[in-house]
């Protein structure tokens, strides 16, 4: 045990919470976006953000860009991978909705099976990159590790006076990039008048209909959005670790869902509060005693937290998440 | 229940739809069978047991080919062999059904594997009660054969602890390390191989972290390593997680030299390490092939790949095995006998069992192998004794 | 395939069933069972294609036969909880760890745990606590393990108890993963007993090739414990967890005690769960904490969820396709997970009920579908 080194190096830590934290945050908006409006959690939502890390990789290789490219080059390789990881993460969901989840809706399964198919889901987007792939292309495909080339290479930008903690390039993308399109998604849900549809069916779908509130558009539009948001996180993912894995999603997917909860699910400001939160936590704790058990943090503040708010730090509904 | 017409017309229907389908496999029934012909001749087969599919595939695949080409190359006169693979995904849970299969087939005179050391320990009773020796190519935990050895068990890599003082003896004399950071990843692995790293450094040993299998963000363990400011660096895990650990500590500007254990050999490493891979030193008891072999070549031409880790382990396992057929070992007691007491030159190294199942120390040698530009050299042969 | 379904929906095997005699029902059942004893040692042609060991590389079919009725415990378990009750556990997986743990640390000689008692109390290196008074510590510990996590987190809505559940398991793993001094860590513990028995060939009754008996004494077991679940069901408790499940409020209001009944579900799933993992711990004489990851919870519950969760013959037919497919096919090797992947989607798409749902559990999903359409005409 180690409090020392918490508190000596506690603007280090916080840092580095954020910046693992914004990541979970926007792969919560995912979840919580579709438990609010389907009460239903999407156990496919890890590989959505799985499918973003490919992508990139995909725009890199094919652009051809490498470590040590212009700058003109590194913002629009950049910027060309954030928007084909954000198409191809939301067309990942939209497909999980309708293979998934949208027959067993007309049918009117009992939530339970919706859980089954979302893990068979899962299971298959993790197999295609993991083994299908494989098969048809070779390399780099297949059940190992994949270096993404460290497009954006880190470097301090500027070290906050007075606290001598150096701040990199890739952080302050990734912190301002989560802040920046979580805002413009609450935005989004809160002001257009599609997000007023998305929030009227999260309040009470039945009502919404009556209404004239299309609920399969707005189930549609979710499932969107949070592949959006996945594979932005996607992007920044790549930018701060440069690998990708076949099952890479699994533990961030679990840790966002965790976040997600946390927050109140259902919330979007929940999520980010959630994730921010669960990243820090973390952190602090690995600082404190070692890695091996950061799982365990997580899940012990998860039940305590729980325990004195039943519903999460900010308290669940899409609907109501406003001020 | 089953009372009219109707229900037959359904039990058919099963029965039609089952038989369709099992008709696509194959249909020698019920594997007790196997070798009663074949006793008093010499017909055997070997068993390869290890993780053929999933993750950790390419450590084990490697090794189970080059038995396959020992035993294509071999003359064996009227004796007929053939190698049978046996996946475990590197699961205790799957091997044991595994090998109660093989044990229990008394056409398998000897079994190479198991690949890791959790299916070996999980699976060492069973082939100890059915009297069939094995040869692990890479199964290196300590207990195997010092804890709990039992005398079917027989490896041709040294184990952990041998390795972790290798290692040690790497970053003193090589590297001149005096601040050693050690990380692990609290795994059956990569624990004990850094407890043993950390016994030999001793006061070189600056701090020590633990991580997780499945870890992406080492945050934490690069602040204490900026805190520790070591000297050089040393890994006990797998590539899927030392990746993006090295990827990290290059990305926060710590230089120091990146050594790491077995676990990180094979050619993926260098794909998943990328530039920040460059210089990294990876630690095997795998000697690098002779000049004067083919066998990296008849591999190539055989897998249509340089032989990976462990195959030449794979390869000299099979060879052992095939020597007692040829000294008319013809029962799983005589081949027992023949491999416990054998001695010879191996293709990784001169081979002779202990009386726990281990190659004597002094033939064993470590590598160590550089990544420059994605592949792995070889750079320095380390002998931990003396 | 439809074909098939169709024909034996035509049966309605059901109410036959029901309306059968008794000594016929019994002489039946006798049947099946009888033919479940024989199952290891089935080797006439048409039959014996279910064998897994037909194939070079194939693994033992009566070690198969023997994981197959542990996971049976396991589904007959959970079902109690998420088919009976209601509540959605997705750290099952700790409850089997708990159980194949408790095992390995109270019976065998390799143990921290064993070997510090041995020393404290002066007994001989050969001493471990029996197998014997290692069922109850087993069940015990699962016991209390599953009345500590449901006392507090019971009170949480459906989907919040699954998160929590699941960060049980994961506790549990990483625990028995990181505590060196207590379990041996990652390496994990050795040696477990087997159950006591005459000797013959120089080896125990139970050991590690023949793996028949194994799965003789696990079906044993298992239908043991079929019969005191359906007893169970059909008892006040049963009824009550029924209530539960179909509106809390309206039964609280009629005097069920929602928190009381759930926990009593959670305890019994629990112990189930626990006996299972021994079971599992004392065949494989080898316990490690990477045999306890997540997703063997997400396996159990697909398990319940795929077979028709709310019956005990569903999640026995879950159990015993989503366990013998992957050994029966293992030439797939590669393609397994992938294949398993597809099945769940198809399955649950085409058969949301479950392959063998209860009955009353039809009916309602036969409610709902209605509901549904008319909701969709409406629109």
């Amino acid at each position: 045990m180690d409090f020392d080194a918490l508190i000596s190096g506690l603007d280090r830590h916080t840092l580095d919470g954020i910046t693992r934290g914004s990541i979970y945050a926007l792969v919560a908006l995912g979840y919580t976006m579709v438990y609010g409006v389907m009460k239903l959690i999407n156990f496919a939502h890890s590989e959505v953000f799985m499918v973003g890390t490919w992508t990139v990789l995909g725009v890199y290789t094919v652009l051809g860009v490498t470590a040590g490219a212009g700058i003109g080059m590194v913002i629009a390789a950049t910027l060309l991978a954030l928007l084909a990881a954000m198409l191809a993460s939301a067309g990942t969901a939209l497909a999980v909705e309708r293979i998934a989840y949208r027959p067993l809706r007309k049918k009117g399964a009992p939530p339970l099976i919706f859980l089954i198919t979302g893990i068979g889901c899962s299971l298959v987007l993790v197999e295609i990159f993991g083994q299908v792939l494989r098969v048809v292309f070779g390399r780099p495909f297949g059940r190992v590790t994949v270096n993404i080339p460290s497009v954006l290479e880190t470097k301090t930008v500027f070290t906050i006076p007075g606290l001598d903690l150096a701040v990199s390039n890739t952080r302050i993308l990734i912190i301002v990039g989560a802040i920046v399109m979580m805002l413009a998604l609450d935005t989004f849900v809160n002001k257009s008048r599609l997000g007023r549809g998305v929030r009227a069916v999260a309040q009470d779908a039945d009502t919404a209909s009556l209404m004239g509130v299309n609920r399969e558009r707005v189930i549609m539009l979710v499932f969107v959005l949070g592949g959006a948001m996945a594979g932005v996180a996607a992007l920044l993912y790549t930018v701060q670790y440069d690998i990708t894995k076949f099952d890479i999603g699994f533990i961030i997917g679990l840790k966002a869902f965790t976040a997600a909860v946390l927050g109140g699910i259902g919330n979007l400001r929940g999520a980010l509060v959630g994730g921010l939160f669960l990243g820090i936590v973390e952190v602090y704790a690995s600082a404190i005693w070692d890695s091996s058990w950061t799982n365990v943090y997580a899940f012990v503040v998860l039940v305590v937290i729980l325990m004195f708010r039943p519903t999460g730090l900010l308290g669940e509904s899409l609907g109501k998440a406003r001020a | 229940m089953i009372r009219s017409t109707k229900t037959w017309q359904a039990v058919a229907l099963t029965a039609v739809a089952g038989l369709a389908l099992s008709a696509c496999g194959t249909t020698d029934t019920g594997g007790s069978a196997g070798g009663d012909e074949g006793g008093a001749d010499c017909n055997f087969k070997i068993a390869a047991m290890g993780a053929l599919s999933g993750p950790n595939a390419s450590i084990v695949v490697p090794s189970v080919d080059g038995a396959q080409l020992a035993l294509d190359q071999w003359d064996g006169g009227d004796c007929e062999v053939t190698l049978e693979r046996f996946d475990t995904e590197g699961d205790p849970a799957k091997a044991t059904p595994v090998a109660t299969q093989i044990a229990g087939d008394e056409s398998f005179i000897g079994v190479i594997g198991g690949a890791f050391s959790g299916e070996t320990r999980a699976t060492k009773t069973i082939y100890q009660d059915g009297g069939i020796p094995m040869i692990s190519q890479s199964a290196t935990a300590t207990d195997l054969t010092q804890d709990d050895p039992v005398e079917v068990f027989h490896r041709l890599v040294p184990y952990d602890d041998y390795q972790g003082a290798a290692i040690a003896k790497y970053l003193l004399d090589e590297v001149g390390a005096t601040k050693v950071f050690v990380v692990d990843n609290s795994e059956a692995y990569g624990e004990p191989l850094a407890d043993r790293v950390e016994e030999t450094l001793g006061d070189s040993m600056v701090a020590r972290d633990k991580t997780e299998v499945g870890q992406t963000d080492f945050a934490p363990t690069i602040s204490k390593m900026e805190t520790a400011e070591p000297d050089a660096i040393m890994y006990g895990g797998y590539i899927a997680e030392a990746a993006p650990l090295l990827k990290q500590i290059r990305d926060a500007g710590i230089d120091a030299p990146f050594i790491g254990g077995d676990g990180l050999y094979g050619a993926d490493f260098g794909n998943a390490v990328g530039e920040a891979g460059e210089g990294a030193v990876v630690m095997c008891p795998c000697a690098p092939i002779e000049g004067d072999s083919t066998f990296a070549a008849d591999f190539e031409e055989a897998y249509g790949g340089a032989p990976g880790a462990y195959a030449a382990e794979g390869f000299d396992a099979m060879t052992i095995f095939l020597k007692a057929l040829e000294d008319g070992a013809r029962t799983r007691a005589e081949v027992q006998e023949f491999v416990s007491g054998y001695t010879g030159d191996g293709l990784s190294k001169s081979i002779a069992f202990d009386e726990n199942g281990d190659v004597p120390q002094d033939q064993v040698s470590y590598w160590a192998y550089k990544n420059e530009g994605g592949t792995l050299t070889p750079e320095v042969e380390v002998k931990p004794e003396g | 395939m439809s074909q098939i379904t169709d024909a034996y929906r035509g049966l309605k095997l059901g109410e036959r069933w029901d309306h059968a005699p008794k000594p016929v029902r019994w002489f039946v059942m006798l049947l099946v069972v009888a033919f479940a004893f024989y199952l290891p040692y089935l080797n006439i042609l048409p039959f014996a294609y279910i064998r897994t060991d037909l194939t070079s590389s194939g693994s033992d079919w009566a070690s198969v036969l023997f994981l197959i009725v542990v996971y049976m415990i396991v589904a007959v378990g959970l079902n109690v909880v998420i088919g009976l009750a209601g509540l959605l556990d997705l750290g099952y997986v700790g409850f089997y760890a708990l159980g194949a743990y408790s095992i390995a640390l109270f019976g065998s000689t390799n143990s921290p745990v064993v070997e510090a008692m041995q020393s404290k109390f002066g007994l001989s290196e050969e001493w471990a606590v029996p197998f014997v008074v290692c069922i109850p510590i087993a069940i015990t510990m699962s016991l209390i393990a599953g009345v500590f996590l449901g006392a507090p987190t019971l009170r949480l809505r459906g989907d919040y108890l699954a998160i929590v559940t699941l960060g049980f398991g994961e506790i549990i793993r990483i625990t028995a993963r990181n505590l060196d001094g207590v379990t041996n860590g990652a390496a994990g513990i050795t040696q477990v007993p087997v159950p006591p028995g005459p000797e013959s060939d120089g080896r125990a009754f139970f050991n590690t090739i023949d793996a028949e008996r194994w799965y003789w004494l696990a079906l044993a077991i298992l239908i043991l414990i079929i019969f005191l679940a359906r007893r169970l069901e059909n008892s006040r408790v049963g009824r009550a967890w029924l209530a539960i499940r179909e509106d809390e409020d309206a039964a609280s209001v009629m005097g069920v005690a929602g928190f009381k009944f759930k926990l009593w579900a959670f305890a019994i799933g629990a112990t189930l769960g626990g006996l299972a993992g021994l079971l599992f711990g004392s065949k494989q004489q080898y316990v490690e904490p990477n045999a306890f990851m997540v997703q063997l919870s997400f396996l159990f519950v697909a398990m319940v969820v795929i077979g028709g969760s709310g019956n005990i013959y569903g999640a026995l037919t879950g159990a015993f396709l989503l366990t013998y497919l992957p050994e029966r096919f293992r030439d797939l090797v590669d393609w397994r997970p992938f294949a398993f992947g597809v099945a769940l989607v198809l399955v649950m798409i085409l058969r949301p009920q479950g392959l063998v749902p209860s009955r009353r559990r039809a009916r309602e999903f036969d409610d709902r579908r209605e509901e549904a359409k008319e909701a969709a005409a409406d629109v």
